[in-house]
């Protein structure tokens, strides 16, 4: 083996044995911003319940004043799999809608960009978006392909691109599904945030994303983005091999919050995920917090809720002492 | 029938030609390339057209970088993995001048980063978490990325049509690399997804719009090597609930030969700019052809 061959194995093996040094002795969290922040975990068994006051209930315990603002909604629509749990359920949706218009919103409008399946329109019929939205084309933008509008200073890029329809919010509210992720662990409210980049430019998948990182891109897209609340799907999540093969898991919970850090943080105690161990919210802990003694918990406790959702063995690691 | 689902998709196409000559991803949107280059193609030969693709053409080509490649649209710096598509109408238009073949040589200097020194001996190692094959050289969809199906089958498509135009031997060989690197992502169910068949030693599935695009860049090959994964697409074709995937599914098998029947009852035009153009292509009457080529240059 010549020295040319041989540094970069080096350099791989460095890198691999960094990478356990860190997962074994994580280096301190950072404190998060001042005060503690609100996160509801309000109960909702299924679909059929009547989501919209359960939603009022946890915007009451979390505070949110939405009146004369633009609202985009961002839902998690991923697969043409309308039978299995990947996307954010249509009901939440439906039900988001007609929850900011009652607290006043001058705008509510949904928009999505998935990262592998270029037909929008299709995969939000598929998920019956149209059938259970009312007026869903006319409030629905694809993301991947809307107008865009350069900004300075995402992920140290000199220019990243986002859609004119989200840099036009006042409010996002990612609208998220509960699920395990075989890159980042879990998929929550920030991951959900990587539906926001345009695959008109980026491409699909978001490749730009996985070179600067997924967890720093999950970080910094919650980093630019501060203008938003979360609504997590947990009625029924998906555990296992997710984002995409795994089997459903009811949770039977909305998790709520302005802190999005918080909130994903609750959503992987919920799952029995220790979100300490979660490189993405670690990379995050200064926007929002992790620490549970950081967290208001609000409406249900975290133990009376908890459920642990199935890991691969690639994060087997990752389960909650 | 037929003739209303073409007829109704190229005249919606004219109808929402922006006044700077390019048609956006939705009416009323900025000028994009890539709906607008389908929207051009769907219409070529059309009668009466002529004065309004000179327009889109000539906006396209204002979207030129120093370096050769496209801007995706007016809004957006830097060139991507859209700049296919421009080879691909200047072969169809039947320019090849200096600037076409800067675009080529930009394509043909930019592969996947995943086509590394590194990264192939991190995969001789087992080290990464996909099954890649990087050992062959696609492309992506902006550079300094990893190559993908997507973008790698429109490159295919555009070197191989203006092949006959470019001197040097790089293209014949990046062709053949393009090619290898497709064959080598098929997944396990026989079609193509984004470019991953496999995570953490989980067989990911096949998309059936990415399916399409893959063989539409192996045009050419060995029919014989191409049969099985022709049938999966016909089966995609008759199963699936995309309409943007049903169309390039379309129009792959018709440039591949593959008999099918005209679209009946599906006169609705989508709001949707780029699936209107793709369904026009992909109509019996329509211009698919314009996006077959010969087998590798």
């Amino acid at each position: 083996m010549t020295r040319r061959q041989f540094i970069p194995l080096v350099g791989i093996a460095a890198t691999a044995s960094y990478a356990s040094i860190k997962f074994q002795k994580p280096p301190k969290l950072p404190d998060g911003p001042v005060g503690n922040s609100a996160v509801a975990i309000i109960r909702a068994r299924s679909y059929s319940e009547d989501l919209v006051s359960r939603m009022l209930d946890g915007v009451r315990q979390t505070g949110l004043d939405v009146r004369g603002k633009r609202v985009l909604l961002k839902p998690n629509l991923v697969e043409f799999e309308s039978s299995t749990v990947i996307n954010t359920d249509a009901t939440i949706i439906a039900a988001a809608v007609e929850l900011f218009h009652r607290l006043g919103a001058a705008e509510v409008r949904i928009g999505e960009g998935p990262g592998h399946r270029r037909d929008t329109l299709d995969l939000a019929d598929d998920a019956r978006y149209r059938a259970t939205i009312p007026k869903f084309e006319s409030i629905f933008t694809d993301l991947n392909r809307d107008d865009v509008s350069p900004i300075k200073g995402f992920a140290d890029e000199k220019e990243f691109y986002f859609p004119n329809t989200v840099l036009g919010a006042d409010l996002i509210v990612s609208l998220a599904k509960m699920k395990t992720h075989h890159w980042a662990g879990a998929t929550l409210s920030m991951k959900n945030l990587f539906g926001l980049v345009p695959g008109a430019i980026y491409g699909w998948p978001k490749n730009k994303l996985h070179y600067i990182g997924i967890p720093r891109s999950v970080a910094e897209l919650s980093r630019h983005f501060r203008n938003t609340y979360a609504i997590v799907d947990g009625v029924v999540g998906m555990e296992g091999n997710g984002p995409i093969q795994g089997t459903p898991k009811p949770a039977g919970v909305l998790v709520m919050g302005h802190d999005l850090v918080a909130v994903d943080s609750t959503c992987c105690r919920i799952m029995g995920i220790d979100p300490e161990k979660v490189e993405y919210l670690r990379l995050a802990a200064d926007l929002g917090h992790v620490h549970p003694g950081r967290i208001d918990q609000r409406g249900e406790t975290i133990a009376s809720v908890q459920t642990n959702f199935a890991l691969i063995d690639e994060f087997a690691s990752l389960r909650l002492a | 029938m037929g003739d209303l689902y073409l007829e109704s998709r190229l005249d919606f196409l004219r109808k929402t030609q922006n006044s700077d000559g390019g048609w956006g991803y939705f009416p009323g949107k900025h000028s994009w390339l890539e709906p607008t280059t389908y929207a051009t193609l769907a219409l070529h030969g059309t009668p009466g057209v002529e004065p309004t693709l000179d327009k889109s053409w000539n906006l396209i080509r204002s979207w030129q970088t120093a370096e050769g490649s496209y801007r995706p649209s007016g809004q957006v710096q830097g060139g991507t993995w859209i700049t296919a598509h421009v080879v691909t109408l200047a072969s169809v238009r039947g320019v090849y001048d200096d600037s076409v073949r800067r675009s080529v040589d930009w394509m043909l200097s930019v592969v996947g980063a995943e086509h590394n020194y590194l990264m192939r001996t991190a995969a001789a190692f087992h080290l990464l978490k996909t099954k890649l094959d990087v050992s062959h050289a696609g492309w992506p969809w902006r550079e300094g990325n990893a190559a993908w199906i997507e973008p790698t089958t429109h490159t295919l498509v555009a070197l191989k049509k203006i092949a006959g135009k470019y001197q040097g031997a790089e293209l014949a060989q990046r062709v053949r690399e393009g090619e290898a690197m497709v064959l080598s992502r098929r997944c396990s169910d026989g079609g193509w997804n984004c470019g991953n068949p496999n995570v953490l030693n989980f067989d990911l599935p096949s998309y059936p719009e990415t399916t399409g695009l893959a063989l539409l860049g192996l045009q050419g090959r060995n029919s014989a090597e191409l049969n099985d994964p022709l049938n999966v697409a016909q089966k995609f074709r008759e199963e699936t609930k995309s309409s943007l995937a049903k169309a390039w599914l379309t129009i792959a098998l018709r440039c591949h030969g593959r008999n099918l029947a005209a679209p009946q009852g599906e006169n609705k035009v989508s709001s949707d700019v780029m699936l209107a153009a793709l369904e026009a292509l992909g109509h019996p009457d329509g211009n698919y052809a314009l996006l077959r080529t010969g087998g590798p240059a």
